[in-house]
């Protein structure tokens, strides 16, 4: 068992080791796909300011304009202590939600394929800042606190074309009722087709048993494009989730494509160097 | 004609250096590995500002170390801050010799020579030799940075400077920086090896730095008249017509593809100074072909190549031009046809 255990690090040593020669790069233009973290990180020193905007559904009609009279947004800020591990924290208007995340890039996908794929992990807190429900009760700051952790497994198959997979779990520390699972699995999916030099399509959705959220929960799934302009990367899309973190978007959507409860919003990316040359 | 009279004088003048050299003068000794600056001071010549004549090697690995990673280690402890946050030395200057003929300088054989030496092919001159120059930021660099260039244009010290605040969008620099500077500087400036002297012309030079002053004075000449004391700044224009370019140069796009791997590529790299990254995809190739026929165009292959681009507020990445010097017409045409070839 030890030499198999022994073996297995070896071999995992290894393959970090090839990881390093002819790397895929760019499998994602950015690090979100639209409302989940892509493979990709940032480098060395660089601050990554993000500002995100979800409105209203588009359902709303014309009173609403469609949507945009209530928006929601999320303000962070991501930074790279090196290549492989970022760090970065976020505020959002929903639920007044304060969220940190660190993430690390394990494994890269190579030219010549002696590693197919490439690994990033991500793990995610979230902090629900909204008053008490009931304040007479006894509550405690850990029922405000919500986990996630994923395995961000990719490949880039074409210059135009990249596939993303997210194995997922969510934790709440507190949930509705005793019925409600405190962990909540999923399996994500990703995609980007570039367009064109500058223009992607990209979508993510998750795969997860809604029935055990409780009624009225659905699978997010988001479509949007990507356009990267110098030292910005503008993302416009729709999704029928409205929280633009873990736990709300795959754990807490609540619209329906199929009724029209379709989120407009989009991401404005400012990438700042503020550690020196790459 | 003058021009020969000058020299058969020259010539005359320094061959009477084998009869009238004196004795009694201090000695110097020359070889191959001797700094052309040592020479030209022990020649008489008065030392520039940014002459040293020891070399400290600490400071010259601080310069080393501040050229290629835009930091070094603090003399009072830590690490320095970095003169840019965008760009280092490295990104736009080679270190080591670029051209194989030091008197004419010329992009067709630059670009040979970086093959042959495995050498990106850049935008500004080399520091190899930097210090044996006598103009910096010369020509029309006054085109781009107006007034700056007046001093800069005569002392190193204030072309350092220069670069440093304007050209990598950094800071100025520190006092001790600049020493480290000048010592790297130094570290790497011309040798009498590099000048590839013949053998008479070592001979003259041995015995007529115990010469008389005018005598001394021809060799000065002599040593100049091997390598170029400041380099030629010419900006051109694009074509008037984009899109029928330099209807009477034919691109060679074998020639291109080297131009595109060792020039462009050499920022627009994954992780390099650039956030556009310029891939062999053919994205990336059809994107300039779209706009080969425009104006006003950061994207237009002839305006980005002649004018560059210019740091903004909150965006302080910018391109440098090519001057003719550093990328010829014809080399610009090798480029298009590369990049307009099927990917």
């Amino acid at each position: 068992m030890k030499k198999s255990l022994l073996t297995s690090l070896f071999v995992f040593i290894g393959l970090m080791g090839i990881s390093q020669e002819e790397q895929i790069v760019q499998t994602f233009k950015d690090t979100r796909i639209v409302n989940g973290h892509s493979v990709e990180t940032n480098f060395k020193g660089e601050m990554k300011f993000i500002i995100s905007h979800r409105f209203g559904t588009v359902n709303g009609g014309a009173y609403e304009l469609f949507g945009l009279d209530q928006a929601s947004m999320r303000m962070g800020l991501d930074y790279g202590i090196s290549d492989k591990l970022n760090v970065g924290f976020g505020r959002s208007t929903f639920e007044k939600t304060l969220d940190g995340f660190a993430k690390y890039r394990l494994l890269r996908q190579t030219e010549n394929n002696s590693m197919p794929l490439s690994v990033t992990l991500l793990s995610t807190i979230a902090v629900n800042g909204l008053k008490w429900a009931d304040p007479d009760r006894e509550n405690f700051f850990s029922s405000r606190l919500f986990y996630t952790h994923q395995v961000l497994i990719s490949r880039k198959f074409h210059h135009r074309f990249s596939l993303q997979i997210m194995p997922t779990v969510v934790h709440r520390n507190l949930v509705p009722n005793e019925s409600v699972p405190h962990d909540v699995y999923a399996l994500g999916g990703a995609f980007r087709f570039q367009l064109s030099k500058q223009v992607a399509l990209q979508g993510e959705s998750y795969l997860l048993d809604t029935n055990t959220l409780g009624q009225g929960f659905y699978a997010p799934i988001s479509i949007g494009f990507d356009v990267e302009t110098k030292g910005h990367v503008f993302q416009f899309h729709f999704s029928n989730s409205r929280g633009m973190i873990e736990k709300f978007f795959i754990t807490e959507t609540k619209g329906s494509w199929g009724n029209g409860d379709i989120h407009f919003g989009f991401n404005i990316t400012r990438d700042f160097r503020i550690r020196g040359p790459k | 004609m003058k021009k020969l009279v000058g020299i058969a004088i020259g010539i005359f003048v320094v061959s009477t250096a084998f009869f009238s050299f004196d004795d009694d003068a201090p000695a110097f000794s020359f070889n191959s590995d001797s700094k052309v600056q040592d020479v030209l001071v022990a020649l008489g010549e008065v030392a520039p500002d940014h002459y040293l004549k020891e070399l400290d090697s600490n400071w010259v690995q601080k310069g080393y170390e501040l050229t290629h990673l835009g930091r070094t280690t603090h003399p009072d402890g830590g690490k320095s801050a970095y003169i840019s946050a965008i760009f280092v030395c490295t990104d736009c200057h080679n270190q080591v010799q670029e051209d194989p003929i030091l008197v004419n300088p010329q992009p067709e054989a630059r670009l040979a020579y970086a093959v042959e030496h495995d050498l990106p092919f850049l935008q500004a001159t080399t520091f190899w030799g930097m210090v044996d120059r006598e103009g910096w930021y010369n020509d029309d660099y006054i085109q781009k940075y107006g007034d700056l260039v007046i001093p800069a244009s005569k002392s190193l010290y204030e072309s350092t400077q220069l670069c440093a605040q304007e050209c990598s969008s950094g800071r100025k620099l520190e006092a001790w920086e600049w020493t480290a500077f000048q010592h790297y500087y130094q570290s790497i400036g011309l040798t009498l090896e590099d000048l590839n002297l013949t053998d008479k012309e070592m001979t003259l030079l041995e015995r007529g730095a115990r010469s008389n002053e005018e005598v001394k004075g021809e060799l000065v000449k002599m040593l100049k008249s091997k390598y170029l004391l400041a380099s030629p700044a010419d900006f051109i224009d694009p074509p008037s017509n984009h899109a029928e370019g330099f209807t009477e140069i034919e691109g060679d796009a074998g020639n291109g593809k080297i131009i595109y791997e060792r020039s462009c590529q050499t920022c627009h790299r994954y992780g390099g100074p650039s956030q556009l990254v310029l891939d062999d995809s053919p994205l990336t190739f059809k994107k300039f072909v779209r706009r080969m026929d425009s104006y006003n165009d950061p994207f237009n292959l002839y305006e980005i190549v002649r004018y560059g681009t210019h740091a903004e507020p909150g965006h302080r990445q910018y391109m440098p031009l090519y001057t003719a010097d550093r990328l010829s017409n014809q080399q610009l045409e090798d480029l298009r046809s590369y990049i307009e070839q099927p990917h």
